[in-house]
């Protein structure tokens, strides 16, 4: 007899069924590109609260969760709407003080998640003489150095209890490819005790092997994996499709007052269990844009 | 600008800082950075053409595409020379000392010495302003050999006596008060902004007034910046882009305008 492999498909709502009140959760990608939103939804309508959230530099995968109520502190490295400006329930949070902000930069971060990987209780970083070790002296404590050495810093290990990413495709097993930058997402993965990837597409193993340089997250490293298309929108999947420009200022704008908020929450999360509703209310048109390559765009 | 051919302030901010990059030196673009990377591919047309320049969060190097993508747009890599991964990269980011011979940053408070804050603007705990956080600025401000600011506004709001957070150094206190920290030569080289181009004074390291942009008065340069600026003597009008330096940035960097429409 023999044994089958071991399928890690499994549905949106299962994927994040077991993310506890009090979880730290990481959240992958990069400003608008490939941040887990599909998960992210699924995770404000599953109703864990008092998250740590860990993002890597993001947009609004940090900033949907806080503005639905759903996190009691942010690690900060970078969370930022670029061109539409600031985030705009991050923001409110942080001036109002009803947020912790951990703040961090990319070497703290980096380090921190080196040191969760390598199981050391520290990773030592250059010490840039930043003001960040005096508002987060949890994660940066200055290390003792000779005179004329290098002045450092231990950082704390970043370890999340889950982390939550998009990746373009995958196969049924969890080995997940990357079509383009993985930016921290495989340190993420790494360091996190669990790892959620939800991808555009599930292709064959066959296809996985075609192109095996893509597989950046081999399955050792994944526990389950989500087939949600469009599963960044709106921001964008490398290769697959681009920022939903459109849509972000409309975030944007329905943030600036909390009924405003509240409908879009309506409308786009709580009243959209699937990820087919969610994109239905997007609409097909819309979204065959985002297909369109920047190449052929006039 | 009133500048001679016309141009938009983000174009006049990317001629002056390209001027300034040097043939074969390394550099590194940051997210959200159209005018910095604008700078280094107009520099690489123009007089520079082993300027090599990484993107940070896409790791695609000299991604050439006659127009302005996002640093961490995808579309870079297929007219990238190579794309490295982020941990890949850190080394040489967060640790290797003058590895980059220049970054360029922007800000939402500079100060008098050169220092950037992108973190908040007042308290940290209770800001009036919380901004997006440093990402890899501390790094990039503290190791490579040096760097330059571009600012879109210059206001008393964006260039203040002490910034309220130090994300990052430029020269501290002034003096040498950055080598007393333990930091490696370097800091800011300009600051350039819609007003005029700003370098430091040997010694002091305090700001200095070094040309004034076509149109701009002193004494208008003064009242919208936040502490006494050094000025030696009649400071000398900014050299605006010529054509050639216009016409290839339109033509060969920033076909799609990118710059003129954000930047106007």
């Amino acid at each position: 007899m023999t044994m089958a492999r071991t399928s890690k498909l499994v549905s949106l709502e299962d994927a994040v069924a077991d993310v506890k009140d009090g979880a730290a959760v990481g959240l992958g990608g990069w400003i608008f590109h490939s941040q887990p939103m599909a998960l992210v939804r699924a995770l404000v309508r599953q109703g864990a609260k008092d998250l740590d959230l860990v993002p890597s530099p993001g947009s609004i995968a940090p900033d949907l969760l806080i503005g639905a109520g759903r996190a009691r502190s942010t690690v900060c490295v970078f969370i930022s709407f670029e061109q539409h400006g600031l985030a705009p329930h991050f923001r409110r949070a942080a001036e109002r003080g009803s947020i912790q902000v951990h703040e961090m930069d990319g070497p703290g971060y980096a380090g921190g998640l080196r040191a969760a990987i390598c199981d050391l209780p520290w990773m030592p970083i250059p010490d840039l003489a930043t003001d960040l070790p005096k508002v987060n002296p949890a994660h940066y404590r200055p290390l003792p150095t000779a005179p004329g050495e290098r002045r450092l810093l231990a950082v704390q290990p970043i370890r999340p209890d889950v982390c939550l990413l998009h990746a373009q495709q995958a196969d049924e097993f969890g080995n997940v490819q990357f079509l383009g930058a993985p930016f921290f997402d495989v340190m993420l993965a790494q360091a996190s005790r669990r790892v959620v990837v939800s991808v555009d597409r599930i292709v064959s193993p066959e296809t996985i092997r075609r192109s095996n340089h893509l597989t950046k997250l081999p399955y050792a490293l994944v526990d389950a994996v989500v087939e949600a298309p469009f599963g960044a929108h709106p921001t964008a999947s490398a290769a697959i499709y681009r920022a939903d420009e459109a849509h972000l200022r409309e975030y944007v704008e329905a943030s600036a007052k909390p009924e405003g908020f509240g409908a879009y929450l309506e409308r786009y999360v709580s009243g959209a269990g699937e990820n087919s509703a969610y994109l239905d209310r997007i609409g097909g048109g819309r979204l065959s844009e985002l297909a369109v390559s920047e190449s052929n765009v006039a | 600008m009133g500048a001679e051919p016309a141009c938009a302030t983000g174009e006049f901010l990317a001629v002056q800082l390209a001027r300034d990059l040097g043939d074969g030196e390394r550099a590194i673009i940051g997210t959200n950075s159209d005018i910095q990377l604008a700078a280094c591919n107009l520099a690489r047309r123009l007089h520079a053409p082993n300027l090599w320049w990484v993107s940070g969060p896409g790791g695609m190097a000299n991604p050439d595409r006659g127009r302005l993508l996002s640093t961490a747009d995808p579309e870079n890599i297929e007219t990238a020379e190579a794309w490295i991964d982020l941990p890949d990269m850190i080394d040489f980011i967060d640790w290797q000392v003058h590895f980059f011979d220049f970054a360029i940053l922007s800000a939402l408070q500079v100060d008098r010495f050169g220092n950037i804050n992108t973190v908040v603007v007042g308290d940290h705990a209770r800001p009036k302003l919380r901004g997006p956080g440093t990402v890899g600025i501390s790094a990039l401000t503290a190791l490579s050999k040096r760097f330059y600011v571009v600012l879109t506004r210059h206001d008393r709001g964006a260039l203040v006596p002490k910034v309220d957070f130090v994300c990052g150094p430029g020269f501290l206190d002034g003096g040498d008060s950055r080598e007393q920290a333990g930091l490696p030569p370097g800091g800011p080289k300009l600051i350039v902004t819609p007003l005029g181009v700003f370098d430091f004074a040997p010694g002091s390291r305090a700001m200095r007034l070094r040309s004034l942009n076509p149109g701009v008065t002193l004494e208008q340069a003064r009242d919208q910046t936040g502490f006494d600026l050094v000025v030696e003597g009649a400071p000398p009008p900014t050299t605006p882009p010529t054509a050639i330096e216009l016409a290839t940035l339109r033509d060969r960097v920033d076909a799609g305008g990118v710059l003129r429409r954000k930047f106007p």
